[in-house]
């Protein structure tokens, strides 16, 4: 566990000053078998501390690659200057942000290690288990990640707090050839919040994910290429969170708003069909722990839950302290850090598209001409709102009923316009953590929806 | 703090010590001196003190590694051990090695010590630059940096590499806005080993900030056709990257999925590419002098006059594949000129789109691509209409090195890249 070497050091604070001083520890273990052959096999450690010091509008940062009372003090001392430096360059001469008053977030969940033989054995069994029911794959890969962070923050005015979020995932890539002889692959991550042994007990729990991943891929084989144009799709729950993510999520964040992200002409107004409420969560959504649970945020601010969309108005963004004195709106714990060389970004924590009324069986018969989109293997949106999935798994829907797989492609629209046209929205979510946010640095996030019927561009060939 | 030397000294003994048969360690010190603007408004200055130990270590042959940048006697010989523990829980593999010696060899590039001061005023004479020159664009995001590094490698073969080097680097987010019009945001970077040159005329920084305010003004895209796309150097960059990460790196011949598995020394694209990865091009500023696997870096071509001449593969998957080892291991990306000037190029298309950049689905494995054309311009009859918008591209990366119709004489150079544009037919363009 993090020693704490950094609370004693508060009576070092400038007065006058917002200062943070932060130590954290990540760690990564990695296994990677290809077609049987092992291509990682590696464990990471990074930790450090850093400062970071605002003043009359401007932030000095330092960080030191040391865990120590000296380096605690150095950092301290850098960063000062550094704010300093920037003041005295730059004068914007805009106010402190308001207080926080003091508190103290325990830690939920420590960090716990475990071997790598143990890992290297449970990735080992999982690949014979593929290798022996499917010896008919072109290519097979089995790779386990489990990353960490953990941190310890004490601010001038706010929270302190230690903090920490662990993650283990299994990541499974499966490779066949069309019946054309075209190479597919599909993959499927099976994992989520906890230390190893939170996640996984046996190999055997994985085999039900590699089954159903292989019968995707076998329907895949026999795919056809989508018909391209502007359809009427049901999204699944990975998609509506990609969603959620990566077109609306990104636009609201209060640094692109004041970057000149199209939310900024938007606050208050109808973006989406009243049928779309999307929350991000802090810790707790629906009642239960959130995919990858926030409590504080690297500013010292409490975490609470975002909300962004209520019934098709945009509500709110996602801020730090200083955006959120801008805006006139309430920090709400979203300013977090990767590293301990990182300074904290407003960062999405478990953005989600809340679920509906609607069957998901119901959805897909009232599509007469139209797909069904389950899986993605990436997504890009610009600050316009104008996002881009990629499909990596999907079925044609002909008068309600499911069709074909479709090969692999690619739908767009602008968010603003495509949430409008959401009709029907189902009563199950779909959670996804296994991925990272990138924003000048990555960001392990959660997110997650419904499924929606709604209209999008796609691509076909 | 101990020198480069003592740690790198702990680590070979205690490597020594706990049995490592074979091994290889670098030590790393760097320093960052960061700038940031967002907003369009100075925001933060950082300063970053890293270190780090990397080991990789044999045993039986197995391979394990560990990575640290805790650097006490106590947490060296701990992560050796954890290292060597890992190795041992492996899978022996007789394809795992490195590099036999390579002597012993310093290396200096750049611009070593910061001038934060200088660094400083160039950053605030760029931000006014794009004020009085582009009053469009919002400046979503800039950082500017000087990195300082310091890197010691040795392994049990007898090789040692050591590298200084500093350089200064800008990156750039923005878009462009009037009143309620707004454009897609761009990313413009370059990296510069001195500060002689004002930032806004280097690389293609000028043009690109005039080129996204030239975006606020679009021209209808209607409808699907197949025509000549151009791909300016911003977006060409992604196309390549795509086609050897799909076609030629470690993971598809590994695996035998590339299509390219039995083309070397076949043609796969136009004889008008030749792509090569070329980390001591002088254009090239502070890439890698030696690979992960402990070769003394070397210049090759991936493509020559479209002939695929290697893969780009560690020793791994050279042992494990039978091909050659790539002789870098950088993304140091040179691409030959043509014979065609760039206004020439766009005077001869009937019809199609020049793309800045291109926002698409990771392309499967067989290479077809699709997604949406973005920062980009319509080409009628010789002339750039304007930009388009909402409009979507799709085709097959193998196709489209094939598919080459003019490779540009001019070259955009940013420190890290040197790409010509090139002009490629049969790619289905589609509106709304």
């Amino acid at each position: 566990m993090l020693e704490d070497f950094i609370s004693g050091k508060k009576s070092l604070f400038t007065t006058g000053v917002h200062t943070e001083l932060r130590a954290q520890e990540n760690k990564q273990r990695r296994v990677a078998l290809v077609q049987g052959n092992l291509t990682a096999n590696a464990r990471l450690e990074k930790a450090g501390v850093c400062a970071r010091v605002y003043k009359n509008g401007v932030y000095g940062f330092s960080s030191m690659a040391e865990c120590t009372s000296d380096a605690a003090e150095t950092v301290l001392k850098a960063a000062t200057e550094n704010a300093l430096f920037m003041d005295g360059h730059i004068q914007k001469g805009k106010n402190m942000f308001p207080a926080i008053a003091g508190g103290s977030t325990p830690l939920y969940k420590a960090v716990c290690d475990t071997e790598q033989k143990r890992y290297i054995e449970f990735v080992k069994e999982i690949d014979a288990y593929i290798s022996e029911k499917y010896p008919k794959l072109s290519s097979r890969s089995v790779i386990l990640s489990a990353d960490s962070m953990e941190k310890i923050i004490c601010t001038s005015d706010g929270y302190d707090g230690h903090v920490a979020l662990p993650r283990t995932y299994i990541y499974l890539f499966l490779n066949s050839e069309s019946t054309a002889g075209v190479p597919l692959e599909l993959f499927d991550p099976v994992g989520g919040y906890g230390n190893f042994d939170d996640v996984f007990k046996t190999p055997s729990q994985v085999y039900p994910a590699v089954d159903a991943l292989y019968e995707r891929l076998m329907q895949k084989r026999e795919g056809v290429y989508a018909e391209a144009g502007y359809k009427t799709v049901v999204l699944g729950g990975i998609l509506s969170g990609m969603l959620a993510h990566e077109a609306v999520g990104h636009t609201v964040e209060a640094d692109l708003v004041l970057g000149g992200s199209v939310a900024g002409q938007m606050l208050h107004k109808q973006v989406a069909s009243e049928l779309v409420t999307m929350v991000d969560f802090a810790h707790t959504a629906l009642g239960e722990e959130a995919p990858l649970p926030v409590y504080l945020d690297d500013e010292g601010v409490p975490a609470e839950d975002a909300v962004l969309i209520q019934d098709g108005m945009l509500k709110g963004y996602m801020n730090n302290r200083e955006s959120a004195e801008h805006f006139g709106m309430k920090p709400q714990g979203n300013a977090r850090a990767f590293e301990f060389s990182d300074e904290p970004l407003i960062r999405m924590r478990n953005t989600a598209v809340l679920p509906g009324n609607d069957k998901l069986e119901d959805i897909i018969a009232s599509v007469e001409d139209g797909y069904y989109l389950t899986n993605t293997n990436n997504g890009q949106a610009d600050m316009t709102g104008e996002f881009m999935f990629g499909v990596s798994m999907g079925y044609e829907i002909k008068n309600g009923k499911l069709g074909h797989a479709i090969l692999d492609t690619t739908i767009s629209g602008v968010a603003f316009d495509m949430l409008k046209t959401v009709d029907m929205v189902s009563d199950k979510m779909v959670w996804s953590s296994s991925g990272v946010c990138g924003k000048k640095q990555p960001m392990p996030v959660g997110m997650g929806g419904p499924a929606l019927r709604c209209k999008v561009m796609i691509g076909g060939r | 703090m101990k020198d480069i030397r003592d740690i790198a000294q702990i680590a070979g003994d205690a490597l020594k010590q706990e049995g490592a048969e074979k091994a290889q360690y670098t030590v790393t010190f760097k320093e960052t001196h960061e700038f940031n603007v967002d907003g369009g408004q100075f925001s933060l200055f950082r300063t970053l003190f890293d270190k780090s130990l990397s080991i990789t270590a044999f045993k039986n042959q197995k391979k394990g590694s560990a990575f640290t940048n805790k650097l006490d006697e106590e947490t060296i010989g701990a992560t050796v051990k954890e290292c060597l523990d890992s190795a041992e829980s492996g899978i022996a593999d007789s394809a795992y090695d490195i590099a036999p010696c390579q002597g012993e060899e310093c290396f200096r590039e750049g611009c070593y010590e910061p001038d934060a001061d200088k660094l400083f005023a160039r950053t605030k004479e760029l931000m006014e630059a794009v004020k009085e020159r582009n009053p469009k664009i919002v400046m979503e995001q800039m950082i500017v940096s000087h990195v300082k590094n310091h890197t010691l490698y040795r392994n049990t073969n007898g090789t040692e590499f050591e590298y200084f080097w500093g350089e200064y680097s800008v990156d750039m987010m923005y878009s462009a806005h009037e009143g309620e019009k707004m454009t897609s945001f761009f990313s413009s970077s370059v990296t510069v080993d001195n500060l002689d040159t004002p930032f806004i005329e280097l690389g293609s920084l000028a043009k690109d900030l005039c080129d996204v305010e030239a975006q606020l003004t679009t021209v209808p895209m209607e409808g699907k056709f197949e025509g000549v796309v151009v791909l300016a150097p911003s977006s060409l960059v992604s196309f390549v990257a795509h086609a050897i990460n799909n076609f030629a790196s470690d993971s598809v011949i590994l695996e035998k999925t590339s299509i390219w598995l039995d083309k070397l020394n076949t043609k796969v694209a136009d004889e008008k590419i030749t792509v090569s990865m070329a980390p001591t091009d002088s254009r090239i500023c502070c890439s890698e002098r030696f690979t992960g696997d402990g070769f003394k870096s070397e210049n090759y071509n991936l493509i020559e006059d479209g002939v695929l001449k290697s893969f780009m593969l560690s020793l791994y998957v050279a042992n494990k594949s039978g091909f050659a080892r790539a002789k870098n291991s950088s993304f140091a990306l040179v691409m030959k000129n043509g014979d065609t000037p760039y206004a020439d190029m766009i005077k001869n298309i009937k019809k199609g789109i020049i793309v800045g950049r291109f926002s698409g689905g990771n392309p499967g494995t067989n290479g077809d691509f699709s997604g949406i054309a973005k920062n980009s311009f319509l080409i009628e009859d010789g002339e750039i209409k304007g930009a388009v918008s909402e409009t979507m591209i799709n085709g097959n990366l193998a196709e489209l090195l094939q598919n080459v119709v003019a490779v540009s004489k001019e070259t955009i150079t940013d420190g890290n890249c040197v790409l010509p544009y090139v002009a490629v037919d049969k790619i289905v363009i589609s509106g709304k």
